[in-house]
């Protein structure tokens, strides 16, 4: 962490959403291909997973697009999009209802729901349909001396939280993993402020062989080449750092989902891999 | 050699679909779509009647986003137009149902995925001036369950055996010989990743120009039937080192991120089974009789 790294944090507004605890969904008859074009059912997006953390493997759980903690959303369409385009990583989530009223979580991330983590004792607690109350805060945020890099969804006490270093005027982030960009798939078709791009996990041995089987969630992660300011595409030099928020799919394009919070071109934005960069680490999560 | 097919077997099922108006999003009636580098851009897009884009045109150059040459139908109740998405496969025989230009006869060259879920059908430039805004057109749709013989491991998609017969595809060595007029690596391509590969359209991403230019794509016509390397389309779409995949170019390129021209897959295998040939009369309209 630098701690002189100039924002416009203190522009910044703080303001206060309702999401609600979501119940698993399927659609009839529940089956997903798998790789090999094999039926299957696992359990998925949506709900509260009580045994998958951030900071566990991304990979191997007998289960697909998992979201460790609890996933909320709104069934009003517009508030859907107000929590997608305002809660960053980081926020505090406050319960406001049930069982576990008055407890305080972290968002961890933002899949096709905004996911929020719980000690264990108060995600026992928690219901479905509670109502979680996030605070949100890093909509807009900038770093001043460099207005080339654009941040998204990152909450001011991430970034100060994020191993960072300026060397010849360029930022070098600390991440756990690099993607090749030729494995990034589904979510190229949504605009970069929405859900969540998959690395395609589908070459098992590629996977395997680059390490990337051993992926956290909560994992900083690099892809070179890849440009996520309006889009998830491929550019030459732009540069995008994510969160690996979701656990892996059995699905064809498909695999852990990273959410962006940092593009720009290689002038200005580097990269060092440091194993230990993961949120759980860097914003000293309690399980 | 020549290679066979389970043709004589596959089922002929009629089809229904409107000529769909272009959409534009409700109030407060924002018209703007963001560009690769975040700029509102105001063009026409998808859907409609086209009158002077057609097949065998290029795919890049025109001040649209991912247009549809020709004419684009969709069925009013969701789950009735996916079974046209799904079943219409490309070189089925078109007809129209009603109004001025009843009975013309057109072509299925493609499809379009999430967000529009349509089909696009060549019809001669003269009998589009003569379609209008929801006027029925009937799809004899033949090609859902296509098989290659000896090649077992090769999943046809939206192919129909008018078409299939007409590639010049030869089998030489156990490998499937297919003319194409370009190959595309994996890395460019972009939005219909992780979809299903039975409807809809994979794209090109041409967010980085010098790319097209470095491959060559920047040159692909509407029509034209591409390969791309380490892409398995199989069931969904996704990158498999050494599988393949076969498509048309259905649709032109549009500036927002991740949205080149589309594809429509034809054929994918994750067997190192194929090779491409590059030709470049490998166009739907040297294939498929057209009128123009």
């Amino acid at each position: 962490m630098i701690s002189n790294i100039k924002t416009n944090e203190k522009k910044l507004i703080k303001m206060t959403i309702g999401g609600y605890a979501t119940q698993p969904s399927f659609k009839n008859p529940g089956y997903i291909p798998n790789n090999d074009g094999q039926a299957v059912i696992y359990p998925g997006m949506f709900g509260i997973v009580n045994n998958v953390k951030v900071g566990d493997k991304a990979f191997g759980w007998a289960g697909d697009h998992i979201e460790p903690g609890v996933s909320i959303d709104s069934e009003n369409i517009n508030e859907h999009f107000a929590l997608h385009y305002l809660v960053c990583t980081g926020n505090q989530a406050i319960v406001r209802s049930g069982e576990a009223k008055g407890s305080i979580g972290i968002v961890t991330g933002e899949h096709a729901r905004n996911l929020v983590h719980f000690d264990q004792k108060i995600l026992n607690k928690i219901c479905i349909g509670d109502q979680i109350d996030i605070i949100t805060h890093g909509r807009g945020l900038k770093l001043l001396d460099f207005p080339n890099i654009e941040l998204k969804k990152t909450d001011p006490k991430l970034l100060k939280s994020m191993i960072l270093k300026v060397v010849n005027k360029k930022l070098i982030v600390d991440v756990a993993i690099e993607l090749p960009i030729r494995i990034m798939g589904s979510g190229a078709e949504l605009n970069s402020e929405y859900v969540d791009q998959d690395l395609m996990s589908g070459d098992r041995k590629l996977m395997k062989k680059l390490k990337i089987d051993q992926m956290r969630l909560g994992d900083l992660i690099v892809i070179n080449h890849a440009d996520h300011r309006w889009g998830r595409s491929y550019k030459k030099d732009h540069i995008s750092i994510a969160i690996c928020i979701h656990g892996d799919s059995v699905m064809t394009g498909h695999g852990p989902g990273i959410m962006t919070i940092m593009t720009g071109h290689k002038k200005d934005l580097g990269w060092k891999i440091n194993k230990k960069a993961n949120i759980k680490n860097l914003l000293k999560i309690k399980l | 050699m020549n290679i066979k097919t389970n043709e004589k077997l596959l089922v002929n099922v009629s089809l229904m679909g409107s000529v769909c108006q272009p959409n534009f999003q409700g109030l407060p009636a924002e018209p703007y779509r963001l560009d690769a580098n975040g700029n509102p851009f105001l063009l026409p897009s998808w859907g409609s009647i086209v009158h002077n884009v057609s097949v065998g045109d290029s795919a890049f150059g025109w001040e649209a986003d991912c247009i549809h040459p020709g004419v684009s139908i969709k069925y009013p109740n969701e789950a009735g137009n996916r079974g046209l998405n799904i079943l219409s496969c490309v070189g089925n025989d078109a007809t129209i149902m009603s109004g001025e230009a009843k009975n013309a006869k057109g072509v299925v060259t493609g499809k379009s995925g999430r967000f529009s879920e349509q089909v696009i059908l060549h019809f001669p430039k003269k009998i589009r001036e003569k379609i209008s805004i929801n006027d029925k057109i009937l799809i004899k749709s033949i090609g859902v369950g296509l098989k290659i013989n000896n090649f077992e491991d090769v999943f046809c998609k939206s192919l129909s055996p008018q078409l299939f017969n007409k590639m010049n595809i030869k089998n030489k060595s156990n490998k499937m010989i297919i003319p194409v007029t370009n190959i595309i690596p994996e890395h460019l391509i972009g939005a219909g990743s992780g979809l299903t590969s039975e409807s809809g359209s994979l794209h090109i991403q041409t967010t980085d120009n010098s790319e097209m230019k470095k491959y060559k794509l920047d040159k692909l016509k509407l029509g034209d039937i591409i390969y791309i390397e380490n892409y398995d389309s199989s069931y969904q779409h996704g990158f498999l080192r050494n599988a393949w995949a076969v498509g048309i170019i259905g649709q032109t390129n549009g500036p927002r991120a991740g949205y080149g021209p589309g594809i429509t897959i034809l054929m994918s295998s994750k067997k190192n089974n194929a090779k491409a040939k590059l030709e470049s009369r490998a166009n739907i309209i040297n294939y498929i009789k057209f009128i123009k």
